[in-house]
């Protein structure tokens, strides 16, 4: 139950990467972390609890924000970092999402940090395995491993104003503490089977998509998929060559545009290394065309209109029947919900051994599924395509602020936030894609850097002038709400179709409504009057 | 019947749903079907599911054009559950030995004309045309024709599917009832008007002309069956009473013009009307098979097997 200082602490990687910048960061950072000792369970508390010794910045999360973070904080001089990870690995998302034919949907080169390109994209859509090769070689470049606690899940923070002090409990009962806390636990991490009627009664195999089980053996199985969204739309032509018959349940069509993936030469590879620009240049031509994609797809536009026509262009290049097509059919504008990208999608579902069903699920049972249409479709396996517990109204453990205020309640009816990384109540503390930050066009990681920079800043004044709390002012952030609320009213989300990015009232508080570079430029200005700051 | 709350009902009808599977279609009583009934019973089968199978088709229309969430959801279930219906049908048809292997019924002329007409144009028709058509169409299944069958029926097998298709029938009814109120509702004369422009509308003329006949069948059929005249009177006052209960669903002028069409197709007296509708069933007759398209893909998805 101790946290055992690491051997090689100071590794090659971390040795030759000195920080860039030293900044007075107060004592807490002059410790590394060799000589950060645990202290042992204190006497008087229960068994069970173990306090660690207070870091300078606490981090929840070893996924691409969590890590991310700790490498532009170290690139700034922050090195009394705690990375907690519930999990065994690092990566998250990528660690999680292992499913046949799971890839990014958003080029590699723009699904990667700018501030550690990687010349090496085997094609333009990377896979799972891929983009966790580049996470693990982002942790071994940065040295980034000393901080991580593995197989500590986070059950709960709170902030202990006298001391200015962030404390995390584990579920396994310890109790960490950092004088900055950052949330990135990740948008889309909880997974856990759907609450459908009669799911328990199922006694047949059940997979849910982002934790793959690769000892099942599909060959020769009669396959369920439930969902058609953005993993169901890679796993489908996967699974189809390899089950003996595949069912495809659809609720809601999604709009399915082309997907230019191509494999990158070997050339290629080499320009990019010999000549890094060449990639930074590719980098910022993909993110401009994603830009614009802006236009089709946030707002209602002729561009949405061409976009639209592209769709279904699509559609009708691939489907032949005019039925199917139908059923293929969204009747939301484009961009409402995520847009889909795939060329072998809509192949798959007319394979002989492949069988779409749009008829509503009314139970699932011991064999398989019920459907409305009165018949019980059998199956060996069901794979569930469903999506994650997405906390839009909430967070995904108790947050307790100053005076004891509880995040949780704040936030039932949607979550508010100050630029999406702040929020009033809660000093010192951090969140990586955070309310209103989902970008809908273009690479998430794009918008994760400039919330990284962002707190790089906050945290330097917090350690550089030892303030005990950086609280932003409450009225400051209800502005910046009502903007945002009033800027997401013209967008597509908010045109009437149902998706995860909605509260059950309809209440946007997933989605920035504008450009990418509009939230950078939002993001890069640190404004320290929006701020209530109280000395050590 | 009072305007429903659309919300309650679309939880209630999610919380009622059952499956061919809840049904034992081995279970004794096949035998009561009697000789006699047997033929006329198989083809007024084969045109109750179509009719349901048609239903459904005219449902998934609905559920692209619904106004609000809780109907489209309301629709798409009412879509499978019509659905289901012409699959319950098929499985007391294969229980009755009417089917041929697993082979669907020949569907006549005129469902084919329907189905065709379907497949092309429902979804442009405006929701108000198929918002009125589609309640008059069941008020006959349900009032007329599903009671018909019961009485003359004695299999209990036959008996326990139709409390469960005339329970999801009710619901239908009770929303396309109000549905119907709800356009009746704060409507100008002009907009009433308007409501009816497309009457001129080629398409939907087109689609009342392989409408007209397969009414007119059908209601043969039953009559042949023993079906007197006057309960179809009935189902069409029931529709006529329902439908005008109120000053709203009154003013719908669909209602008007499909309860009044609805009353003249039942009475066969009406020759003005009944002679070229009766002609255009023999000359639809006369139509050579292979001239047909190839059926859409949606009437393959029909199965009696309770589980796939
Ligand atoms: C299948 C899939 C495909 C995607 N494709 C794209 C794409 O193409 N382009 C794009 O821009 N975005 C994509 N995304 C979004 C993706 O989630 C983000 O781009 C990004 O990976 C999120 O990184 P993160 O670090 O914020 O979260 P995660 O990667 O989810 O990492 C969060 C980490 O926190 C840990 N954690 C969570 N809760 C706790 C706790 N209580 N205590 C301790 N640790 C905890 C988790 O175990 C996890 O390791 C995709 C998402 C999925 C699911
Ligand atoms: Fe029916
Ligand atoms: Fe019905």
């Amino acid at each position: 139950m101790t946290d055992t200082p690491r051997k090689t602490a100071r590794s090659s990687a971390a040795a030759k990467k000195p920080a860039t910048r030293k900044v007075a960061t107060g004592k807490a950072t002059a410790r590394t972390a060799a000589d950060r000792k645990t202290v042992s369970a204190r006497r008087d508390a229960p068994a069970a609890i173990v306090t660690h010794k207070p870091a300078a910045v606490l981090i929840v999360g070893a996924g691409f924000a969590g890590l991310g973070m700790a490498i532009r904080l170290q690139q700034a001089g922050v090195t009394d970092i705690i990375i907690l990870e519930r999990g065994t690995d690092v990566g998250g998302t990528w660690r999680d999402n292992q499913y046949p034919g799971a890839a990014c949907d958003i080029p590699s080169n723009l699904y990667s940090y700018s501030f550690a390109q990687n010349p090496n994209w085997s094609r333009s859509f990377s896979g799972s395995r891929e983009i966790l090769g580049y996470i693990h070689h982002l942790v071994k470049e940065f040295g980034l491993e000393r901080y991580i606690r593995f197989g500590k899940n986070v059950q709960e923070l709170k902030f202990d104003e006298k001391k200015g002090l962030w404390s995390a409990t584990t579920a396994e009962g310890e109790v960490f503490s950092g004088r900055a806390a950052v949330m990135a636990q990740g948008p889309l991490s909880n997974a856990s089977f759907p609450d459908m009627p009669g799911i328990n009664e199922y006694k047949g195999h059940k997979i849910h998509s982002a934790r793959w089980d690769h000892s099942y053996d599909f060959r020769g199985k009669k396959v369920a998929v439930i969902g058609t969204g953005a993993s169901a739309i890679q796993i489908i032509p996967e699974l189809v060559k390899e089950v003996e018959h595949l069912t495809v349940f659809q609720r809601t069509p999604g709009w399915v545009m082309p997907r230019p993936d191509f494999e990158t030469p070997e050339w290629n590879k080499e320009i990019f290394r010999k000549l890094p620009f060449t990639q930074s240049a590719l980098r910022q031509a993909l993110y401009l065309a994603h830009e614009s994609m802006a236009l089709a797809v946030i707002w209602s536009s002729p561009l949405t209109r061409v976009a639209e026509r592209v769709g279904r262009w699509h559609l009708h290049n691939q489907v032949k029947d005019r039925w199917m097509r139908r059923q293929l059919t969204p009747n939301y504008r484009i961009g409402c919900k995520r847009v889909l990208i795939s060329n072998d999608y809509y192949p798959a579902l007319q394979k002989p051994n492949c069988k779409l069903i749009t008829w509503p699920i009314y139970t699932l049972c011991e064999n398989g599924i019920r459907t409305v249409e009165g018949i019980e479709h059998q199956f060996d396996c069901i794979v569930f395509a469903t999506g994650f517990e997405v906390s839009k109204a909430g967070t995904p453990f108790p947050v307790t602020g100053v005076g004891g205020r509880q995040l949780n309640d704040e936030w039932s009816r949607g979550a508010q936030a100050y630029k999406s990384i702040n929020v009033a109540g809660y000093p010192n503390l951090f969140m990586t894609f955070g309310p209103n930050s989902g970008p809908g066009h273009n690479s998430a990681l794009v918008y994760m850097e400039s919330q990284l920079d962002y707190a790089v800043r906050g945290i330097q004044k917090i350690l550089g002038e030892n303030l005990k709390m950086l609280d932003v002012k409450p009225h400051v952030q209800k502005q910046y709400n009502e903007g945002i609320q009033k800027r997401l009213a013209k967008t597509n989300w908010n045109s009437g179709c149902m998706s995860w990015y909605l509260t059950e009232d309809g209440f946007n508080a997933t989605m920035y409504p504008g450009f990418a570079t509009q939230y950078a430029n939002q993001m890069k200005e640190f404004r320290e009057k929006d701020y209530l700051v109280v000395p050590g | 019947m009072a305007m429903i709350d659309l919300d309650k009902m679309l939880e209630k009808v999610k919380a009622t749903q059952w499956a061919l599977a809840d049904i034992d279609w081995d279970a004794p009583g096949a035998e009561l079907v009697t000789k006699e009934q047997w033929p006329q019973l198989k083809d007024f089968m084969v045109d109750l599911m179509w009719i349901e199978h048609v239903g459904a088709r005219g449902f998934a229309a609905m559920a692209k054009k619904a106004p609000t969430e809780t109907l489209r959801q309301l629709y798409s279930y009412f879509h499978a559950e019509e659905q289901r219906h012409a699959n319950a049908e098929m499985a007391l048809m294969k229980r009755w030995g009417m089917l041929e292997g697993d082979e669907l019924p020949e569907p006549n002329i005129n469902i084919r004309l329907v189905i065709e007409w379907l497949d092309r144009y429902a979804d442009g028709m405006p929701y108000y045309v198929l918002g009125t058509v589609i309640p008059m169409l069941e008020v006959a299944l349900d009032g007329a024709l599903c009671t018909f069958l019961l009485e003359s029926v004695n299999d209990p097998v036959c008996h326990q599917a139709f409390e469960k298709i005339n329970d999801d029938e009710s619901r239908h009814l009770g929303v396309g009832f109000t549905v119907m109120e709800m356009q009746g509702h704060n409507k100008t004369s002009i907009q009433m008007v308007k409501m009816m422009a497309p009457m001129l509308d080629p398409r939907l003329l087109l689609g009342i002309a392989s409408y007209l006949p397969l009414l007119n069948k059908m209601r043969d059929n039953v009559v042949k069956m023993g079906l007197p005249e006057e309960k179809l009177y009935a189902a069409m006052n029931k529709f006529k009473r329902i439908g005008g209960r109120t000053a709203e669903g009154r003013r719908n002028p669909w209602y008007q013009f499909i309860q009044h069409h609805g009353s003249i197709m039942v009475k066969r007296s009406n020759r003005f009307y009944h002679i070229p509708v009766d002609a255009a069933v023999k000359v639809t007759g006369l139509i050579p098979r292979r001239m047909l398209p190839a059926v859409p893909s949606w009437v393959k998805e029909l199965t009696w097997q309770p589980t796939a």
